[in-house]
Formats: structure tokens, sequence, C-alpha cells
């Protein structure tokens, strides 16, 4: 009992410590749920309280901007799209039918990430970091704001052409539609034989077969 | 990793009281590293003088973090729930390898391991899904790493979050664009396994 009034007197006067704790013990086991666990479309939504406990250690390091960018984009939106993926590639919802990796497999695949483990570890032990004691200015996001519009734009702007064909991209490698060869004005009997039919090659096909 | 080292006798039942075990083990571990206990045992053992000699002296945590190790192998080998062991082995050895370190090794440290298990998902996962939302852990664990050293490093001009920005998105477009990579293989092959994307073998 008095070891706890000492961890609870200790938790008491150092909030950040035991935040970082806490919010630590979330994210690792959940990000073990993620790689684990047997449904994948499971692992698809612990992925969200990975990016939230990540968006708390933003929080406890005083980046607001970057804390609230983690929730909005990770959160919502990458997890979003991973589970659209996920729903599209696995529409049954059943148990994944994949081959499993092997045993010896795993044990070094767990042995080269202890190894990178312990090489990053001693790499950022030595305590002879270049450490700075001011405080982090309160109002960091208008530091950030004015170093992306002055100094960093040229690197936005690439962000933003980049983003673009992106967009661009992805749409035209999910679409798949093939094009309708020259000559044959049947467009909606172009269905591909063999293979799964497309969703959009469906939703081609019911109004033209309604029609008739 | 489920089950495949374990032998298959075990009942769950006894599955789960190895684990009990090893977590109550773990948990002995992390407070005689806390407490300085383990300090304590290395000088009664007469281990003292060897770690000196390798320049590990300051460095009684790695124990902790070995015994951790050994402790977790063998539970594992006898037939405990393996999943379960290796979270609970990597929250124990987080917490002895950071109690008593700078908060940025802390944060460096928490970052490390969330790369590592990125790694590890990506390396073993055999759904293409799945093996993104690893390379996700581990752009997750970099931004960790950038922004513990804005906050740390460099307080002024906060560098490190101006990169995490940029990190954000390159992840956000390499998301979108593998995602659809993955459907489109999934059109012409109606499978999701890395084992039989073997399209483009010679």
């Amino acid at each position: 009992m008095d070891q706890f009034e000492m961890l609870k007197a200790w938790a008491e006067t150092n909030v950040e410590t035991t935040m970082f704790y806490i919010l630590a013990t979330l994210a690792i086991p959940l990000a073990y749920g993620v790689i684990l666990d047997k449904t994948i479309i499971r692992s698809g939504f612990i992925l969200i309280g990975v990016f939230g406990s990540i968006c708390g250690l933003f929080l406890l390091l005083q980046a607001q901007f970057l804390a609230l960018a983690q929730l909005m984009i990770y959160a919502v939106g990458i997890t979003l799209v991973i589970v659209i993926a996920l729903m599209l590639t696995n529409p049954r919802m059943e148990k994944s039918q994949l081959s499993n990796a092997t045993p010896a497999n795993q044990l070094g695949a767990f042995m080269v990430a202890v190894g990178l483990f312990m090489t990053i570890y001693l790499s950022v032990r030595p305590e002879n970091w270049t450490l700075s004691s001011e405080p982090l200015d309160v109002n960091n996001v208008e530091v950030l704001g004015r170093a992306l519009t002055t100094d960093y734009s040229l690197p936005f702007e690439f962000a933003s052409v980049l983003l673009l064909a992106a967009l661009i991209g992805s749409i035209m490698l999910a679409k798949a539609e093939k094009p309708p060869k020259p000559g044959e004005d049947d467009y909606e009997y172009s269905v591909v034989e063999d293979g799964p039919i497309s969703d959009d090659a469906r939703h081609d096909r019911e109004p033209a077969a309604s029609k008739r | 990793m489920t089950s495949s080292t374990a032998t298959n006798t075990q009942t769950p039942a006894q599955a789960m009281s190895y684990t009990l075990a090893y977590a109550i083990a773990v948990f002995f571990v992390v407070s005689a590293y806390a407490t300085g206990n383990l300090d304590n045992f290395v000088q009664m053992v007469g281990l003292a003088p060897v770690l000196e000699s390798w320049a590990l002296k300051d460095y009684t945590e790695l124990l902790a973090f070995i015994l951790i190790v050994l402790l977790g192998s063998t539970v594992a080998l006898l037939g405990g729930t393996t999943s379960i062991i290796m979270a609970v082995g990597t929250v124990g050895s987080f917490f002895a390898l950071t109690l008593n370190q700078h908060p940025l090794i802390q944060y460096l440290t928490l970052a490390a391991v969330l790369f590592s298990i990125g790694l590890y998902g990506m390396v073993v996962s055999r759904n293409a899904v799945r093996v993104l939302m690893s390379i996700e852990l581990m752009l997750n664990a970099v931004n960790i790493n950038l922004v513990a050293f804005a906050r740390y490093v460099d307080p002024v001009q906060v560098k490190g979050q101006l990169f995490a920005i940029f990190v954000i998105t390159v992840a956000a477009a390499e998301a979108a664009v593998g995602l659809a990579i993955v459907l489109s293989i999934y059109r012409n092959t109606s499978t999701v396994d890395m084992e039989r994307f073997n399209l483009l073998k010679w």
C-alpha cells in the first residue's frame, strides 16, 4: 500500500510522463492487434486506436496542429480508405483463406525486428544530444504557417502537385474500365468474361437490361 | 503468429495460465529494475566487472530486456499464447528500457518499438492490405520521432513538425495509390495474397 501511495504521488508530480506511459501502453498492444488479428476488418478498426493514441502523444509534445491533422488524415481518412479497400477485396467478410507464414519465416522476421530495435535503441541511448531547454512557442501553429508560406513554399507547392497526381493516378488505377472497341457500339455487353465482374461493369449492365 | 511454435497438446486453459505467469514475471522484472533491486542483484552475483569490461556499466536495463526476451521465448516454447506473450514482453521491455531516461529518449524508443512492430507485420502478413497498414504504422513511428525532435531539440523553429506535415502528405498519397494498386490486382487475379503476386517473375 505504501508503494501504491508513492506511485500515486509520483504520478501527480509527473503528469506528462504518466500520460506518456499510459498512451504508450495503449499504442503498443493495439499495434500488435493491427498486425496479428485474425479478422482483418477488425485490425482495420484497431488502426484507429493506434492513430488516436499517437494523436495523444502529439498533444503531449505540444504539436496541436499535427495532432488534429493526425486525427483527420490518419484516424479518419486513411483508415476509411483502408476499410473500404478491405470490403472491396474481401466481400463476404470470411476469415482470410490466405497462406500463413511458416514458423521459420516468422522467427526470422522476429529476429530482424528485434535486431533493428536494439540497433536503434543502442544508437539513441547515449545522452549526447544537443538538447534545448527552451519551452516550445505557445502559438507554434503560427510559426508553422509562416515557415510553410515563406521558406518552405516550394515543397508546399510540390506537395499539392503530388497529391493531385496521386488522386488522378489512384482513380485511373481503381477504375479499370475497358475502353469500348472501335466499331462495337453494343457497349453494355463488352464485359470481361473470365474473372470476377467488376463493380462498375455490373452497374453499367443493369440499366441496359432494364431498358430492353 | 498464432500457436505456430506452441505444441498442439496444450489446452487453452494451460496456455492462458502460462501467459499469465509470464505477465507476472515481466511485472516483477520491471519492478525490480525500477526499484534498483536489479542493480543490487548484479553487484551481488558479480556481473558488474563483466559489464564494465564491455563498456556497459550503466546499461542494467539491457539485462532486464534480455531477461524478458529469454523468459518470453521459453514460455512461447512451453506453449503460451504467442501473440499475447509478444505484446506483454514488448510493453514490459519498453518500460524497463525507458524508465530512467530523458523524455526524448523515451519518445525515440517508443517510435523504434512501433517501427519494429510495423516491420515485423510487413514481413509476416500475407494480406496486401495488412502490409499497407503496417507501412502506415512505420510512417507514424517516424512522425513521432520528428515531433519529439521538434519539441526537445529545436523548439524555436519547429522544423520537425514541418517535416512531419510533409510525411503525412506523402503517406496519404501513398495509401491512396497503394490501395488502388491492390484493388486493380484483385480485379485481375481475385486474390490479395502476397505469395501469389508473382505476375512479374521471370
